[in-house]
């Protein structure tokens, strides 16, 4: 056998062994969300030189960003009696979509091609949010939506996500701060490294915000880790046990 | 077998992944229940662990204990298996406000934690402090 027929075993062998032992353990089914160290490295991009979201991501305790949201007066009045029904009424609680941007504390997995990006919602209903980068506009006549509508482009290497087209009846959190149909909402995406996704959230709402309102949230990525199955509607018995005070 | 103690605690967080803690159970009524496992219910959104307590006349009452969901729970390493049936367990959680059992008939509660008789702590968590840990 030549030197370079050894090798070019040996790197075989490797490989084999390698692959056997990913088919052995698969991605780790333990770890600490909210807690996990971010690895190191450069910013990740596609060949075409665009910025690669590509990843799980854990949104960590900054799933529950919101800030004050100015309110007009009856969307204070509606938030204000949600928060003194402890929030029985959340549509998280019946395994309904939390919509945009609400987020649950599970990872997200996003998958990007150059025309598309999907974001996978491990918790809540599994929902997933299409952000279409193939230049289209919104729709018209958009009839309510959960998620909502979006659309995408780059700004450098910010991706820039339109999304309008939402119905009324999600929440902004899980203490029941309210929008309206007119809700509008700008995300700026950024990953400055390797183990960090950025994102700066601006919202409108001419029906129910006094003035627009932005908010932040910080992901880690989690290296090989996978998103869970979380089927809410399996057992949710919680939704008729739901009495606030 | 049964005590119900109760006590205060205080939340740093109510953050749920999925309901309002306090819309459904009562903070300020925490139980400490010890009895054989029925079963582990390894189901969405919450995992319930059933647990048959027998009091002085020999009457068995079967509670149901929410739990986190499966993914958290197996995020902390636990599965369906980490507890047997049959095997006896000190669990401690909450009552549910409404007072009313589950359609099975079961006491209603929220678990926090659950000790084995030689000292394991499984499922730990609960809803009240915050789905991510």
């Amino acid at each position: 056998m030549r030197p370079n027929s050894v090798l070019y075993t040996f790197v075989l062998v490797l490989i084999a062994m390698s692959a056997t032992a990913l088919a052995q353990t698969g991605p780790p089914r333990t770890g600490n969300l909210g807690n996990e160290k971010a690895p190191a490295g450069p910013t990740p991009r596609t060949p075409d030189g665009k910025v690669d979201f590509s990843g799980v991501w854990d949104p960590g305790f900054s799933f529950a960003n919101l800030g004050q949201v100015p309110l007009q007066p009856w969307a204070q009045k509606l938030y204000e009696e949600r928060r003194a029904s402890l929030s029985k009424d959340d549509p998280e609680a019946r395994c309904l979509p939390a919509g945009v941007p609400r987020i649950s504390p599970f990872p997200q997995k996003f998958v990007q091609t150059p025309t598309l990006i999907v974001i996978l919602d491990e918790g809540n209903v599994h929902s997933y949010r299409q952000l279409f980068l193939d230049g289209r506009g919104h729709p018209k006549d958009l009839e309510p939506l959960w998620m909502g509508d979006s659309i995408a482009h780059w700004d450098g290497d910010v991706l820039v996500v339109d999304t309008i087209g939402f119905n009324d009846k999600t929440w902004l959190n899980g203490q029941g701060v309210p929008h309206s149909d007119q809700l509008h909402v700008i995300e700026r995406y950024t990953r400055p490294d390797l183990g960090h996704l950025n994102v700066e959230i601006t919202l409108e709402d001419s029906k129910a915000f006094t003035k627009p309102h932005t908010f932040t949230r910080t992901y880690t990525l989690l290296p090989n880790w996978e998103i869970h199955e979380y089927v809410c509607n399996e057992f949710n018995v919680d939704a008729e046990h739901l009495v606030g005070k | 077998m049964l005590g119900i103690g109760l006590g205060v605690l205080l939340f740093v967080s109510s953050a749920s992944a999925h309901h309002s803690f306090a819309a459904e159970y009562d903070n300020n009524k925490q139980v400490t229940v010890k009895g054989l496992v029925q079963k582990v219910a390894w189901v969405n959104p919450h995992a319930y662990v059933y647990i048959d307590v027998t009091d002085e006349n020999g009457k068995v009452t079967t509670w149901a204990f929410e739990s986190l969901s499966p993914n958290a729970l197996a995020r902390q390493g636990w599965s369906r298996n980490s507890l047997k049936v049959g095997e006896s367990v000190t669990v401690q959680g909450y009552l549910a406000k409404d007072g009313k059992p589950l359609a099975d008939g079961s006491v209603h509660a929220n678990s926090k934690s659950i000790t084995t008789a030689d000292g394991r702590k499984v499922f730990v968590g609960s809803s009240a402090d915050d789905a991510t840990k």
